[in-house]
């Protein structure tokens, strides 16, 4: 598929899923759910994981230091939506997910695919529906997990378990923001 | 300090206190200190400072869900949980249960609550000011409510007396509208946050200053001889200091209480009942129901202190029914669980800064910046509404939070997110409410909780003075933040309820006059001098700064008063 291609594709699915649930959506709900302890039902199929997993990824690539998948993000993001979110945030999560799939996302190309995630991006804005969409639910638990994993956050930040002391002080050039 | 006594003579003590939050934790110290052997009933179960502050020091990835509120501590702590962070497994544990603890909302109210050795003491804000006297003497200028029976001099001393032991830091400001008290060393305001006092003064002569809270600056011998030591800034303090260096009953008047050797303390016990004399005229006890065995037990002592927080204070005396109290213990004047108050809180503004992009900050500070009362105040008359509001706030640098919303992702998006954002501030006002008899808490007629206590109705709104306040609460905030010059001014109003404020009181109100009040000058019930009620429900008004200290005050001095009273066979 051509990026043109791709792009115009995922327009028009973007449109179609987040306007309102599709059917294909629901069904697809349906299949890929069962109970937690919450006693709601979320949980991804193989293919959804690695969609996941590959958009995470984008968000926070492997560079310097860890991306991402190194540090356990796509598992975590699986794991606080089955946990802290509700069902209208699974459903627009499954709606974005199916759209990737729609586009085949997992076939295209970094570039392609770096380009259907600034389109979503776009697209994200013109919602205006209370549900968080998909790609604010991904890219917020994306952060949160890398940020505060372990190896996240030492390498991003100058971690200081116990200051001792409160002072105003002046920025030197490139220093990294404190983590606590 | 768990006690199992069995036999009735071992069950008597000079004093009984209910419950071991704030103000029940003072009492206790008061007392003992003063040479009286005293019970320390609490309903939850034992947190022992220090030991049982589970989540104290671990680390972000130690918490699977990294400080969120999950779903299911959202429906076990469905009041709780309404309060930002109470939700978070950082302190969601330390929180009641509220599905185990139900309470019936004929109108909504947040009530959050922590059933357990130090109550609320162990979360709270730590923001601590006097009152002024124009708090004591609004209500009858105004005709609002009535008349408190003391004045700021009567609380004068005890509040220096409540703050040298306390530890409290702040800036001495000579204000009439925010009396200075003892303080530690202040905390700095940030660089913006300096701008911003200046151009307040500059431009509205509005006083601006760092908040007045109790976290140890400087520990003083009284602090450190509890092993209390200097705050680390970490500000995790809701999850229990591992240094004592914020106030709680657990880091400071529990251990004063215990160091007396005359402090015995129940725990999974709840008062359910004051027990009362009808030959001797007076209260002889309490009884209490144990929350796991389900057994009943009977304490007694010469004086009582309810301290089991004003909503459950009020419920515990509508729950105490005798011959002579037919409607409830000391309640004649048919005003417990009425005139319930709370300060509204969650509506402000927020703005961005630009420029400042050198300033930084080491270290986190527990603490924020207090913008006084300012409305109503001096020559500022407001015709909509009575009372004032207080505003508290701070600048921050963003963190890697500010991403989320941000465009972009990739190399270069991660590695931005790495050094301090810009600064952005956010201030928000705590207001007074009025006292109402028709905001109220009383017990339901039939429904019982599991052991088989009336359940609690809370019944209470803001009404049009508070909605009027409000709207200048956001108004006033839009126009300080952009006269300091800061961007995207942005006014919030979160829906919210009364409660949220967690400054619950009045519903056993002081006053001269028992038909319309619970207890006269010195906190004792009117109709039952050896009972004294020193938490929040003893207050007249509400004033619009956070309440802890003055409970304190008022409990340390009805206490002197109590001690004095028994030793010259008053009481
Ligand atoms: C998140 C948070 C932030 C806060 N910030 C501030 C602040 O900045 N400044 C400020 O001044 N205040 C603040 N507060 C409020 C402050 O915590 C309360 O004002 C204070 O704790 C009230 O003291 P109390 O003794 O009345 O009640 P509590 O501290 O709640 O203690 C009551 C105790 O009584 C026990 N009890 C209840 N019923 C019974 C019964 N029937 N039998 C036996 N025991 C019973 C309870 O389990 C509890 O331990 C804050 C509170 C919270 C939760
Ligand atoms: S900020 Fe200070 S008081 Fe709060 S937890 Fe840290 S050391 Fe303790």
């Amino acid at each position: 598929m051509k990026r043109r291609e791709v792009i115009k594709n995922v327009a028009l699915m973007l449109g179609g899923a987040f306007s309102a649930p599709t059917l294909k959506a629901m069904d697809n709900w349906e299949n890929a759910t069962k109970p937690n302890r919450n006693g709601i039902a979320f949980s991804l199929t193989e293919t959804q994981q690695r969609i996941v997993a590959e958009i995470a990824e984008l968000i926070i690539p492997k560079t310097n230091t860890p991306g991402a998948k190194d540090v356990g993000v796509p598992a975590f993001i699986e794991m606080m939506l089955k946990d802290c979110y509700k069902t209208p945030e699974h459903q627009s999560f499954i709606e974005g997910l199916d759209s990737m799939e729609k586009v085949k996302f997992l076939e295209l190309n970094t570039d392609e695919k770096r380009g259907v995630l600034k389109l979503l991006e776009q697209e994200t804005k013109k919602i205006t529906s209370k549900t968080t969409p998909f790609w604010r639910l991904i890219k917020e638990l994306t952060l949160l997990g890398y940020f505060t994993s372990e190896e996240g956050l030492k390498a991003s930040f100058d971690y200081v378990q116990i200051p001792g002391k409160l002072e105003l002080i002046k920025l030197k050039p490139n220093q990294k923001a404190y983590a606590y | 300090m768990n006690l199992n006594i069995k036999a009735n003579k071992n069950n008597t003590f000079d004093a009984i206190v209910v419950g071991s939050g704030m103000s029940g934790g003072f009492a206790a110290k008061e007392l003992t200190e003063r040479g009286l052997k005293v019970l320390m009933i609490e309903r939850g179960h034992e947190i022992k400072h220090i030991e049982d502050y589970d989540t104290a020091m671990k680390e972000p990835w130690d918490f699977e869900h990294r400080g969120k509120t999950t779903n299911l501590s959202a429906e076990e702590r469905w009041a709780n949980s309404r309060f930002w962070g109470l939700g978070s497994e950082e302190v969601v544990n330390h929180l009641t249960n509220d599905k185990e603890n139900p309470y019936i909302e004929k109108r909504a109210f947040d009530w959050i609550r922590a059933y357990h050795t130090g109550g609320k003491s162990m979360h709270w804000g730590r923001q601590s000011y006097r009152w002024g006297k124009h708090d004591f003497e609004a209500n009858a200028k105004e005709g609002i409510g009535i008349d408190w029976p003391i004045r700021y001099e009567d609380l004068e001393p005890w509040y220096t007396h409540v703050e040298k032991f306390v530890g409290i830091s702040g800036q001495k400001e000579g204000l009439e509208v925010l009396p200075d008290g003892h303080f530690l060393p202040a905390m700095p305001l940030f660089a913006p946050e300096a701008h911003f006092k200046n151009k307040m003064m500059e431009r509205f002569n509005r006083p601006v200053t760092v908040g007045r809270v109790a976290n140890l600056t400087q520990p003083q011998d009284i602090h450190t001889s509890l092993g209390r030591a200097s705050c680390q800034y970490r500000s995790k303090c809701q999850r229990g200091c591992p240094y004592g260096a914020y106030y709680s009953s657990l880091s400071g008047s529990i251990p004063a209480a215990m160091r007396t050797n005359r402090l015995s303390v129940l725990h999974d016990s709840i008062v359910a009942e004051i027990i009362y004399d009808e030959q001797k005229k007076r209260a002889s006890g309490v009884r209490i129901i144990n929350q796991n065995t389900m057994l009943t037990e009977e304490y007694f002592a010469k004086i009582i202190f309810l301290n089991a927080g004003s909503i459950n204070t009020a419920a515990l005396m509508l729950n105490s029914k005798s011959n002579r109290f037919q409607n409830g213990f000391g309640n004649e004047s048919d005003q417990i669980g009425r005139n319930l108050m709370d300060h509204q809180l969650g509506s402000g503004a927020t703005a961005s800064i630009e420029g400042f992009e050198d300033d930084y900050v080491y270290g986190q500070r527990p603490n924020a910046m207090y913008i006084p009362r300012f409305r109503n105040w001096g020559n500022d008359k407001q015709t909509a509404y009575l009372r004032g509001f207080g505003y508290q706030g701070g600048a921050s640098r963003e963190g890697w939070e500010s991403g989320i919303n941000a465009d972009g992702f990739g190399a270069n998006f991660k590695q931005s997110l790495t050094k301090p954002g810009p600064w952005s501030i956010r201030i928000g006002g705590f207001g007074e409410i009025l006292p109402n008899p028709n905001n109220r808490i009383y017990l339901d007629s039939e429904k019982k909780d599991k052991w088989g206590i009336p359940m609690i109705v809370t019944d209470a709104a803001f009404v049009e003075n508070d909605w009027a306040m409000r709207k200048d609460i956001i108004a006033s905030a839009v126009e300080m933040l952009e006269t300091a010059g800061f961007k995207n001014v942005t006014p919030y109003d979160r829906p919210t309820h009364m409660g949220l404020g967690i400054h619950d009181m009045g519903t056993a109100r002081m006053g001269r006059d028992p038909k319309t009040s619970v207890l006269n000058s010195f906190n004792q019930v009117h109709d039952c001098k050896n009972v004294f009620v020193t938490d929040g429900a003893a207050m007249t008004s509400a004033s619009c700064v956070n309440p802890s200290i003055t409970y304190m005050a008022l409990t340390a001095r009805a206490a002197d008063f109590a001690v004095k009273a028994l030793k010259k066979k008053d009481l």
